[in-house]
């Protein structure tokens, strides 16, 4: 990346978090309708994201008593920011990439670090109880599952013996990971699903807490985070697609396109499971993510290590 | 000259962490003291690693005793923090002023 | 000087004030969450300035570790604190003036030798890779270093568990549990307050040596 110019690299990002973001939604509006058993109308869905954004723009913002009114406002900021440097860490097509650099994997990992920071923020920055509560669920998943994300990203840069995803791409030309690491994807869309508090592990922002960390924000606030989470989901899938389903390679058609099929298979794959499967107990998860999934983890390290040997 | 100035940050950084550590009653703000002297410690080491070290890899080596030692201390700190407050309900230096239980 | 160079440079002095800046609202701001976040806000500046210098893994490693402690940090303040979100300003320090003399005196004589002792100038080659000489040196020469740490580690989680855990070493820990008394006249005990949880909090806010 030529870093005088930063401006298409900022572009390219952003275009790749708003366009998977909205995919998101009708992906997820979709399946809401499937799952019901409701006919899909394709023109409400594909319209519907954009209803529901211009409606909360429009509506008032509703504020607390004494908050912390610029954390506040930098939560979901904090997001946005983290999903596009997971982006840009990943080679969108062969050669581009906004910053490949080369301890890409771990520039990942302390953004998703920083997600848990800023999660934590939004519910403490309302003073309220209830986003409190939610900001504290945030924590203690992401305590449990940063480390089983970490360790299968480790185990996916063990065979390309770098750190930089470009590399790890480079590396599954003719088996891609899902194939060689099966433990590695599962692991990561866990993470993944913790980290966009979505589905089965969406507890901080979840019903049974009246909306957990977004309980007290409105109108274009409620839209900035849910935003954020969708940005974030996006930049889980993108960096699923490059690490563990081979990136752009693929016979045939041009590379950016699938990485585009790839990233969109797994953001289905995410909604879906958010519509099938039920939350999950916190303190269930805690004990299995602990208990099981980082054990399976360190298999995965081992084994890949012993391949890569 | 970068690296004078980098060495007047990190003492900075330092002062600040020794002044936290020394003045704070309540024990996590005087983790986060101890925590501010050893991020000075960390920057000094890096930036004689990176300006005057040739980036010889034991420079490296060093930094990561430091993340080391910030893991041990905030995990020893946050378990006492713990227990004392178990034990005594407290969360402040001056609420263990007596020797008995 | 070329132009990446050049912004380099400028960006070495902004995480590096910015650090300092940061460090110092740590110790300065009402609010505990806001405390612990200045901190991180130094700890991902100085994180920034060994990105800038090459030390590109450890940087990271260290803003990727301090994000999780912190958060921590800022949970155990709102566990424990009686004053979490800031709500009333309170200064909270005892021997005020002693620390502040240490402090500076701390930063004088640092700075003092970082500013008259004599370093080469060897600054590191941009073409080499210290995230892969660390992992040769990790492995290789240092690895008893290495393992020592790991090995100090396991003994630290042990013996946090062992610490913090409800079952203490002798029973139930929170057995017979009594705030101690914050007026040094009142008498110590269970009996001697009537709400044992946070009982004593009220009283902290504006305690001030």
């Amino acid at each position: 990346m030529n870093w005088s110019a930063p401006l298409p690299g900022v572009v390219l990002v952003g275009t790749v978090l708003v366009a998977g973001a909205y995919v998101a939604s009708v992906l997820d509006a979709g399946a809401a309708r499937l799952v019901a058993g409701r006919p899909l109308r394709v023109g409400e869905l594909v319209a519907g994201p954009w209803r529901e954004a211009a409606l909360l723009a429009r509506i008032r913002r509703s504020t607390t008593e004494r908050p912390d009114a610029q954390t506040w406002a930098l939560a979901p900021a904090l997001l946005a920011a983290m999903a596009g440097v997971a982006v840009a860490t990943v080679p969108l097509a062969p050669g581009v990439a906004v910053a490949d650099v080369d301890d890409g994997i771990v520039l990942f990992g302390a953004a998703m670090a920083v997600v848990m920071v800023g999660a934590f923020l939004h519910g403490w920055s309302s003073n309220s109880v209830f986003p409190l509560v939610g900001g504290y669920r945030f924590v203690a998943l992401a305590l449990s599952y940063e480390m089983p994300l970490a360790l299968v990203l480790i185990a996916a840069a063990l065979p390309a013996q770098s750190l930089s995803v470009g590399a790890i791409v480079e590396s599954q030309q003719g088996l891609w990971n899902v194939v060689r690491q099966p433990l590695g994807l599962p692991l990561f869309l866990v993470a993944g699903m913790g980290l966009a508090f979505w589905g089965p592990l969406g507890m901080s922002d979840g019903a049974d807490l009246a909306g957990g960390t977004g309980v007290e924000a409105s109108g274009p606030d409620r839209l900035a985070w849910a935003l954020a989470r969708h940005f974030v989901l996006v930049a889980v899938a993108v960096m699923g697609a490059a690490v563990f389903l081979g990136g752009w390679q693929g016979p045939g058609l041009p590379g950016a396109l699938w990485m585009a099929i790839k990233t969109l298979v797994l953001l289905a794959v995410v909604v879906g499971v958010g519509h099938r499967v039920a939350r999950i107990r916190l303190e269930r998860f805690v004990v299995v993510a602990w208990a099981v999934l980082i054990p399976l983890a360190l298999v995965d390290v081992f084994a890949s290590g012993a391949l890569a040997l | 000259m970068e690296l004078q100035l980098l060495l007047v940050v990190s003492a900075a950084l330092f002062g600040i962490g020794v002044y936290g550590a020394l003045s704070q009653q309540t024990f996590v703000m005087i983790m986060m003291g101890i925590e501010l002297m050893l991020n000075g410690a960390m920057l000094a080491g890096v930036a004689l690693w990176g300006v005057s070290g040739a980036g010889a890899p034991k420079g490296q080596l060093l930094i990561v005793i430091i993340l080391t030692v910030m893991a041990v201390e905030a995990a020893l700190g946050f378990a006492l923090v713990i227990g004392i407050f178990r034990t005594r309900q407290a969360d402040m230096t001056e609420m263990l002023d007596e020797l008995q239980g | 000087m070329t132009d990446a160079a050049l912004v380099a440079d400028v960006a070495i002095w902004l995480f590096g004030g910015g650090s300092v800046v940061a460090a110092w609202l740590v110790f300065r701001t009402d609010s505990m969450v806001r405390a612990a976040y200045w901190l991180l806000a130094s700890f991902v500046a100085v994180g920034m300035v060994m990105v800038l210098l090459q030390a590109r893994f450890l940087g990271l490693v260290l803003v990727l570790m301090m994000a999780g402690e912190m958060t921590i940090m800022a949970a155990f303040m709102v566990m424990f604190m009686m004053n979490p979100a800031g709500l009333n300003p309170m200064s909270m320090v005892h021997q005020h003036t002693t620390a502040k003399v240490a402090g500076v005196v701390a930063f004088a004589g640092l700075a003092f030798v970082g500013l008259v002792a004599e370093f080469p100038d060897r600054p590191v080659d941009p073409a080499s890779e210290p995230t892969a000489e660390l992992g040769e040196e990790l492995l290789g020469d240092s690895m008893l270093i290495f393992e020592t740490a790991g090995v100090t580690l396991l003994a630290t989680m042990i013996g946090a568990i062992a610490i913090a855990g409800k079952r203490g070493r002798f029973g139930n820990a929170q057995e017979g549990s009594a705030p101690p008394p914050v007026d040094p006249d009142a008498p110590a005990g269970p009996d001697a307050h009537p709400s044992p949880m946070h009982g004593g909090h009220g009283g902290h806010g504006g305690m001030h040596h």
